[in-house]
């Protein structure tokens, strides 16, 4: 394994071939490459080719999360998102750009059993244990997105910029299917550059946990309101980032024997969410 | 791969395989045991480091991202042969049992005292919360960094 610092964007997109891995703060991947869940022949560590800030309504990919949760102009969504995510170390190095790419916490597959998301043929969740599940579009694979930002970014109706398009967040995210089990529609070495935020009327981020802090979302809800309509979106609810039309649509869900309580505390956490960013 | 790091002042340089973290090659290659290795997954802070006057945990950062960056590690805390202030606040109040979670909570607490030199209640809190303690309860943690703030 070799690695690389290519210090532009031009140098980063070369190193960024077949066989390697982008790198930004690591928190996410230096386990994985660890584990041997990730392999890479080359890891391309990408801080000095993505951009790294805010402005106006653009933040960088490589802004970190603790860059984030102390900015007072960007949407009040976020901010609670990125305050909420992790822990105080987590967010000094993690990115937003690595967060919305984070894989699934699903300790089944971070133990690397052979389940049906690593090509196998079984969900071990769905006969074992499923409590932090994912209550929608839970099978084939059941594991609940773990991202706060992404659901943030998704109620916000953010715009993702790469290297090559621009594309709204949702499309960021896929349903694994049988014959392509990815969870991100990016192509190989594509690298987000910026997100565009919109500012909206009045956003919010509730977050239920097992602890007060640092812990996954049981269940996160994103609320924001802006001219057109309030978008909610929930964190830890299915395997991807989830808009939901409105509360009543709690009522689709497909909740595993073990995690039915999750469609209470949403209902709850999106009561006052919609209290929180009504005009 | 030959890495030149920064820690606690001193100028290093260590053999490292490109996927190694730092509290790796801290521990096992540049003879810093303080910072302790307990989860390596970012979920329990006592492998605490500053990277630039920021906490991280160095289990997950590699230490080829490190190179070029000042690093702090809890051996570096003591001022010549006399505890720092908030080392000594630990022992003083017995928020020390099995130590295992120690070093990461006295590079945290430095941290926190170094940009909040009178934190509230919440803010230590805040600030802790990515040091997990199995044995303390915390209560006599909380006592120590009071301490430490008022000393
Ligand atoms: C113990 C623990 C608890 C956590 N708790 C939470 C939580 O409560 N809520 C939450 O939302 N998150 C949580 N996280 C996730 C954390 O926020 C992410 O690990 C972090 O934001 C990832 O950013 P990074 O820069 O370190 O990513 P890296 O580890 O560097 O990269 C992660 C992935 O993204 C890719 N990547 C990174 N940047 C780009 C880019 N610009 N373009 C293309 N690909 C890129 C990498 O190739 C890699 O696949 C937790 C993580 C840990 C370890
Ligand atoms: S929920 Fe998904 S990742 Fe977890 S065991 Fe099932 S298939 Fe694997
Ligand atoms: S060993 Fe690094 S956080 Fe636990
Ligand atoms: S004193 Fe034992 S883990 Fe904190």
């Amino acid at each position: 394994m070799d690695i690389l610092r290519p210090d532009s964007l031009e140098a980063a997109r070369a190193a960024l071939k077949n066989g390697s891995v982008a790198l930004a703060g690591g928190t996410e991947l230096v386990p994985l490459l660890r584990d041997r869940i990730v392999e890479a022949d080359t890891i391309v560590e990408i801080r000095h080719a993505v951009p790294r800030g805010i402005q106006g309504t653009r933040i960088g990919a490589g802004t970190t999360l603790g860059e984030l949760e102390v900015d007072p102009q960007i949407p009040d969504a976020l901010r609670e998102a990125c305050r909420l995510a992790a822990s105080p170390q987590l967010r000094a190095m993690g990115t937003i750009g690595g967060n919305l790419l984070q894989a699934t916490r699903c300790w089944y597959w971070r133990l690397k059993y052979p389940c049906w998301l690593h090509g196998g043929g079984r969900c071990f969740a769905h006969e074992g244990l499923h409590r932090e599940h994912a209550v929608f579009a839970n099978a084939p694979c059941a594991s609940a997105h773990p991202s706060d930002v992404a659901a943030a970014l998704l109620a916000l109706g953010a715009t993702v910029r790469t290297d090559r398009r621009e594309l709204p967040i949702a499309e960021l995210y896929r349903l694994p299917t049988g014959d392509d089990r990815r969870m991100t529609g990016l192509e190989p070495g594509e690298l987000i550059l910026e997100l565009e935020v919109p500012m909206p009327a009045a956003s919010t981020y509730l977050k239920a946990m097992d602890r007060k802090r640092f812990a996954f979302a049981l269940v996160g809800v994103a609320a924001a309101r802006s001219p057109e309509g309030t978008r909610l979106a929930l964190a830890g609810m299915a395997p991807i980032p989830w808009l939901l039309e409105d509360e009543s649509a709690l009522d689709e869900a497909t909740p595993l024997p073990g995690n039915a309580y999750k469609l209470e505390i949403a209902r709850a956490l999106i009561r006052r969410a919609l209290v929180a960013v009504a005009p | 791969m030959k890495i030149e790091l920064s820690v606690n002042g001193e100028r290093k340089e260590a053999d490292v395989w490109p996927g190694e973290s730092l509290l790796f090659t801290l521990r096992e290659k540049l003879g810093l045991p303080g910072s302790k290795n307990a989860c390596e997954q970012g979920e329990c802070g006592s492998c605490s480091v500053l990277l630039d006057e920021k906490l991280v945990c160095s289990c997950l950062v590699l230490t080829a991202q490190a190179q070029g960056h000042e690093i702090v590690t809890v051996e570096g805390i003591a001022e010549d042969d006399r505890l720092h202030r908030v080392q000594e606040a630990f022992v003083q109040t017995g928020a020390v049992q099995c130590g295992f979670c120690t070093p990461g909570l006295i590079v945290a607490t430095v941290d926190l005292l170094a940009h909040r030199p009178e934190p509230s209640d919440d803010e230590i809190r805040e600030a802790l919360s990515g040091n997990l303690c199995r044995c303390t309860g915390y209560q006599k943690i909380f006592d120590a960094v009071r301490l430490a703030a008022r000393a």
